[in-house]
């Protein structure tokens, strides 16, 4: 018992070590907030991009609207492809040491992979929950006089949001965890504070275990937050 | 005040309107009748551009809205449709369906929307369910709503588009009386319907689309009595 009251004191308390994982937390929750803002922006502009043309009568798709979106439709297929066609390890070492080479900030570099990484997910997800919004919803918001964007706003997005919900949570947690392989540039996020403590300490038991104690807790505050906003949105649906 | 000149329409290789030509007047209560795919749906889809006519052209009050680069959004505004599903959106309060459109458009502020909102609900015995759902509504409330949610726009038309088919029997009757009351109040109705005694009351014409062009066009009287085309004629014997 003693010993293991001596690991937990070196691991933590001497020499302040607990900071490196206070400090990677805060990496983390940065990475993640801010890829999580502009994977959903990706995300959604993609996903609206694929569904406005798929859910086009081919033959309408004449004239110069028609080859704008198509060639927007070609471009949003590409980027789903190659991003969900690679790992995103990968991509953060190639954003890392060959496209981002002169940027001093390794945030930044892991806040746009892990935006575009996640983008192309949210993209299909997106994708998906516009889908299975019936077709007469935006019918009737055009035939009402309504843009395509004033009816996607209004009417089908949040129709779709809350059919997405559960997905796109899933994908939040996904990148909450999968920003642990930033410490493959260097930089100081939670996983690699808690195994930096290993390296100094040689202590593993308790910097891992603590690792994967904050990232458990983060998941359920994200699944409980997640199902509050459920019941909010679930308030149309009283028969 | 709306015009169709040689109006066709392709889904991939199928030809669905084959030429239609047809004038429709001021006032006007136009109902189209005919079997399910011959083509009558899509001529009403045709006329608001919710389906892109493939060649021909429709002009409303003069100005042709198949032309490039026409406001198709602004010429919508004039033209109220009523769908075989209602399509009231599912997210928002029947208020809020109401005054959707007007409010966002910025043809009428929020308070005289919802004051309009709220009379129309009294015209048709509803402004109780101003703050339901639709999910909490019956097939006929719903269709009521939303053909009062077309008319918070003031169109100048309504289009139909079989208004009664998804409904149970029973409330058949409480649709069809909002759209005869709509009716004698002058409104210029386009109505694509199986409901014979609806067009042989209401109707200033019928008309019988076969195959994807008008193959008899008539004042209700001759139309029922003394149908010409032997195509009609097969129609009304299975429908009446």
């Amino acid at each position: 018992m003693q010993r293991l009251i001596d690991k937990f004191v070196l691991d933590f308390i001497e020499k302040e070590r607990w900071k490196f994982i206070t400090n990677g937390l805060k990496v983390t929750l940065i990475v993640t907030l801010l890829a999580l803002i502009i994977g959903t922006l990706i995300g959604i502009v993609v996903g609206i991009i694929r569904c406005a043309h798929d859910q086009q009568n081919p033959s309408d798709l004449r004239g110069v609207k028609g080859f704008l979106l198509k060639a927007l439709n070609a471009v949003c297929k590409l980027y789903v492809t190659v991003i969900r066609g690679t790992p995103a390890l990968v991509q953060l070492l190639i954003m890392y040491y060959v496209i981002l080479i002169t940027a001093k900030s390794k945030i930044l570099v892991a806040v746009l992979t892990f935006g575009i990484n996640s983008g192309a997910y949210v993209a299909e997800i997106f994708r998906g929950g516009i889908m299975s919004v019936d077709p007469g919803q935006m019918e009737a918001g055009r035939s009402l006089g309504l843009s395509y964007v004033q009816t996607m706003i209004k009417i089908v997005l949040p129709q779709a949001f809350k059919a997405i919900l559960p997905s796109l949570v899933n994908e939040f947690i996904a990148l909450l965890k999968e920003t642990s392989i930033c410490g493959y540039i260097g930089l100081n996020e939670l996983t690699r504070g808690g195994d930096i403590i290993r390296g100094t300490t040689f202590d593993a038991l308790f910097p891992l275990f603590a690792v994967a104690l904050i990232y458990l807790m983060l998941v359920l505050i994200i699944s409980y937050l997640s199902g509050l906003l459920e019941r909010r949105l679930r308030k149309s649906d009283i028969r | 005040m709306i015009s169709v000149k040689n109006l066709h329409k392709y889904f991939g290789d199928n030809e669905v309107l084959r030429g239609i030509d047809y004038e429709i007047d001021k006032g006007e209560k136009i109902v189209i009748v005919g079997a399910s795919g011959s083509g009558k749906s899509t001529f009403l889809r045709c006329l608001n551009l919710l389906e892109q006519p493939t060649s021909g052209q429709i002009f409303i009050d003069g100005e042709e809205i198949t032309a490039r680069g026409a406001d198709v959004d602004r010429i919508r505004r004039k033209m109220g449709m009523v769908f075989q599903h209602f399509n009231l959106f599912q997210n928002l309060t029947i208020l809020d369906n109401i005054t959707l459109a007007p409010t966002m458009l910025k043809l009428q502020s929020k308070d005289e929307a919802v004051k309009n909102a709220m009379a129309l609900l009294e015209r048709i015995g509803l402004p109780d369910k101003a703050n339901a759902y639709p999910s909490q509504l019956s097939g006929g409330q719903k269709q009521r709503i939303a053909i009062v949610r077309s008319l918070a726009m003031n169109p100048e038309v309504m289009l139909f588009d079989e208004p009664t088919s998804a409904l149970d029997p029973e409330m058949v009757g409480e649709v069809l009386q909002v759209m005869k009351e709509l009716a004698e109040d002058g409104m210029t109705m386009v109505v694509v319907t199986h409901e014979m005694g609806f067009a042989r009351e209401v109707a200033s014409k019928v008309v019988f689309i076969d195959e994807g062009v008008i193959k008899e066009e008539n004042t209700p009287q001759e139309f029922f009595s003394a149908p010409k085309n032997p195509r009609l004629r097969d129609f009304l014997s299975k429908v009446l």
